[in-house]
């Protein structure tokens, strides 16, 4: 009878042991056990992890430094934030962190490494399946840094969220992070004085999307191949230096939106080959200096209701079109500040005779694209198109074309793009051996079995 | 066979094909050697934009004239006739003969852009996929004009009468095409927008440059209106499968019907 008893109870305890391993135990307690760890440690203290995978969610309520050894991954059971941090003065470093929660019907918008609290670090730290990268909420003087970010692709736009998001967030620093496929790469919502340099963001929805923040800093950041660089929109003093806002290529794309944007300042950027460099609409008394807006579809689109908009000491070349007002004129734009322009290329020809590096008279573009633009976003699909030239050539002659801008000081050119130089060359050389040879020479060639006449 | 063998040996013994290559060979090592200074990530896909958009002036009005030349000279030979009476139908003819014309083109042409290739990878890290789309899509544009081409040389009675059908082929698909596209732009609505569409990318150096940009990933149709959406009712290797197909087909159709057997001065 005692022996039956025994049997029950060490058949109970297996049946209990076996559930647990059906349970797949080990991972919760890893989970468990790194959360204890994080828990029973003291403030200030260094968690060393190794090159192994952990069992997410973690919360950190201590200001501690969690290093992982390069590939240590920590991943999160898709149901919340793979790692929250609560308490002030946490660096996370060397870690892989993935599998957030991608719930878009719950309260919380769900990250990788959410942020609440104040001066925290995140270096080093590779993010993947995950809805946000990093999330500051409410947190300041925190430093995200040398981080890479990899969301599911610029296709995708609802099922994902942003690279780093900015939530009523100040005083940040945010440096040489990697942002790929994303929706936005970083997101400003309500976050000012923020510091963002040398971030890489390409193939997401916008690169930089801003609402409600003012005077942040942008330095040497660079934005590829985004449906657009970066979109400013109802946000003021925000300074954007050295950036490079390159190949945002797609058919609505651009380097810079501003909308509804004030009193920013634009300096020494780079914009390359995007749909359009600059797009204005709604935006009021910035100042672009010193930029290179160079071989864009469109290098300045600047809509009605933008006003008292500068441009000065620009590099604007070798744009299908240089600049394009829709809509009607702005108010009080300026081609030129102090008496300098900007630069518009050989496509404007100059003399200089002072040799003082202004233009001898005033540069005036005329157009007549403005209005298909306006109409039709169909426009944007002839904007390669070499039959553009013959239609605004056509327009000019029938008197249908409008000013789009006047530079009373234009700069001089200093040299020619190389592109342009070398088909140039290769035209002329082909057209010189055609003259040189003469036709009856071409079908020599061509044919160069054809009887010599 | 002995048709590619013949005109491999016309091709080489001649000076256009060499002329043709040069320029394209001279063009993308200009653009690679001014490449440093796409020295970013995305620079391998700049540079293959740029040199897209600066070959696709040539290769149209080269493959026009290689084609052209290589057909007219049959008749101007004589060999034409020959063949025709004794082995050959005219389409039998035109298929060997393009075949052949297919062969010395595109052969040098992949040959040069391997090699080219080799040498981008000391410039930049090389998406392969993407280049296979570059070279695929010129490859299309190559083979589509040097078929216009041997129309053109099918239905042409003189060698006047065949330069001014390529240049005018060439201007047309240039500048002409598009233009009446632009003017007909203001009235594209919804409703007849895919009509527009087809007649946009009929143009094969459209359907072309659509294909390269969005199979390399660089242009992108995220958050499209309806009108784009219309637009773009099917994916850019269909508009160029189709604008390929009708183009092959066309240029093939009218230089049986509309070939003649010999050639004036």
């Amino acid at each position: 009878m005692e022996g039956s008893k025994k049997m029950k109870k060490v058949a109970l305890i297996l049946f209990v042991f076996s559930l647990l391993f059906w349970l797949n135990p080990e991972k919760k307690m890893a989970a468990e056990n790194l959360q204890r760890a994080i828990d029973s440690m003291k403030a200030g203290a260094v968690l060393k992890l190794e090159n192994k995978t952990y069992e997410g969610n973690l919360t950190i309520r201590k200001p501690i430094t969690m290093i992982g050894a390069g590939k240590t991954v920590i991943k999160g059971d898709g149901k919340g934030n793979t790692i929250s941090v609560k308490a002030p003065h946490v660096t996370l470093s060397r870690l892989t962190v993935a599998g957030s929660s991608m719930n878009r019907n719950s309260s919380e918008e769900y990250a990788a490494i959410k942020i609440f609290t104040n001066d925290n670090t995140v270096d080093h730290v590779t993010i993947r399946d995950s809805f946000h990268g990093v999330y500051l909420s409410q947190a300041h003087q925190n430093t995200i840094a040398n981080n890479t970010i990899m969301g599911i692709d610029k296709g995708e736009v609802a099922g994902q969220g942003n690279g780093i998001q900015v939530y009523y967030a100040h005083d940040n620093l945010l440096v040489s992070n990697t942002i790929d496929g994303t929706r936005d790469g970083m997101f400003f919502d309500y976050a000012s004085n923020n510091r963002i340099y040398n971030n890489h963001i390409s193939n997401t929805r916008y690169g930089l999307h801003y609402m409600y923040s003012d005077e942040n800093v942008f330095e040497k950041n660079i934005f590829t191949m985004n449906t657009g660089g970066a979109a400013i929109m109802n946000s003021n003093h925000i300074k954007l230096k050295n950036n490079q806002f390159i190949f945002n290529y797609g058919n609505q794309s651009f380097g810079l939106l501003l909308l509804q944007a004030t009193d920013n300042e634009i300096e020494k950027n780079t914009f390359y080959m995007n749909q359009r460099g600059i797009y204005l609409d709604q935006a009021t008394r910035n100042l672009f200096r010193r930029n290179k807006i160079v071989q864009n579809q469109i290098g300045v689109e600047l809509w009605s209701s933008s006003n008292q908009q500068t441009f000065t000491e620009n590099q604007i070349t070798d744009n299908t079109l240089p600049a394009v007002t829709v809509a009607g004129q702005g108010e009080d734009n300026a081609w030129s500040k102090d008496g300098k322009g900007n630069d518009w290329g050989s496509a404007f020809p100059l003399t200089d005779l002072n040799q003082d590096g202004i233009g001898d008279f005033a540069v005036s573009y005329e157009s007549s694209l403005h209005q298909l633009i306006e109409d039709q976003e169909l426009t944007s699909f002839f904007l390669k198109s070499p039959a553009l030239k013959i239609y605004e050539k056509m327009n000019s002659l029938l008197e249908r074309n409008d000013v789009m801008f006047t530079d009373q000081h234009p700069l001089i050119t200093r040299k020619g793009h190389p592109l342009r130089t070398a088909v140039i060359g290769a035209l002329v050389l082909l057209a010189a051996w055609i003259l040189l040879k003469g036709r009856k020479r071409l079908c020599i060639t061509f044919g160069r079995n054809g009887k010599k006449i | 066979m002995h048709y590619i063998w013949k005109e491999w040996k016309e091709n080489i013994r001649g000076k256009g094909l060499w002329l043709s290559l040069s320029i394209i060979v001279l063009i993308s090592l200009s653009i690679m050697f001014r490449s440093p200074i796409l020295s970013f990530d995305k620079g391998f896909y700049v540079l293959l934009i740029n040199l897209f958009e600066t070959v696709i002036y040539f290769i149209p009005i080269l493959c026009l004239f290689i084609g052209a030349f290589s057909i007219f000279q049959e008749k101007e030979q004589k060999t034409l006739i020959m063949l025709l009476t004794k082995t050959d139908s005219y389409p039998g003819f035109l298929l060997k003969k393009s075949l052949g014309l297919y062969s010395v083109v595109i052969i040098p042409l992949i040959a040069w852009f391997f090699i080219y290739l080799l040498l981008l990878k000391f410039y930049f890290p090389v998406d392969f996929s993407s280049y296979l789309i570059f070279l695929l899509s010129l490859i299309c544009l190559a083979l589509i004009f040097l078929q216009m081409g041997a129309a053109i040389g099918s239905f042409s009675r003189s060698r006047m009468q065949m330069i001014g059908f390529s240049v005018f082929i060439w201007f047309y698909f240039f500048f002409l095409h598009e233009f009446i596209l632009l003017s007909l732009l203001p009235d594209v609505t919804y409703g007849n927008v895919q009509w527009f569409s087809i007649l946009y990318f009929l143009n094969p150096l459209e359907a072309v440059r659509m294909f390269l940009e969005t199979g390399m990933g660089v242009f992108s149709f995220g958050h499209m209106s309806r009108l784009l959406q219309s637009f773009m009712w099917t994916k850019p290797g269909y508009f160029l499968a189709a604008s390929f197909v009708f183009w092959m087909a066309v240029s093939f159709g009218t230089a049986i019907v509309f070939h003649h057997k010999e050639g004036n001065e």
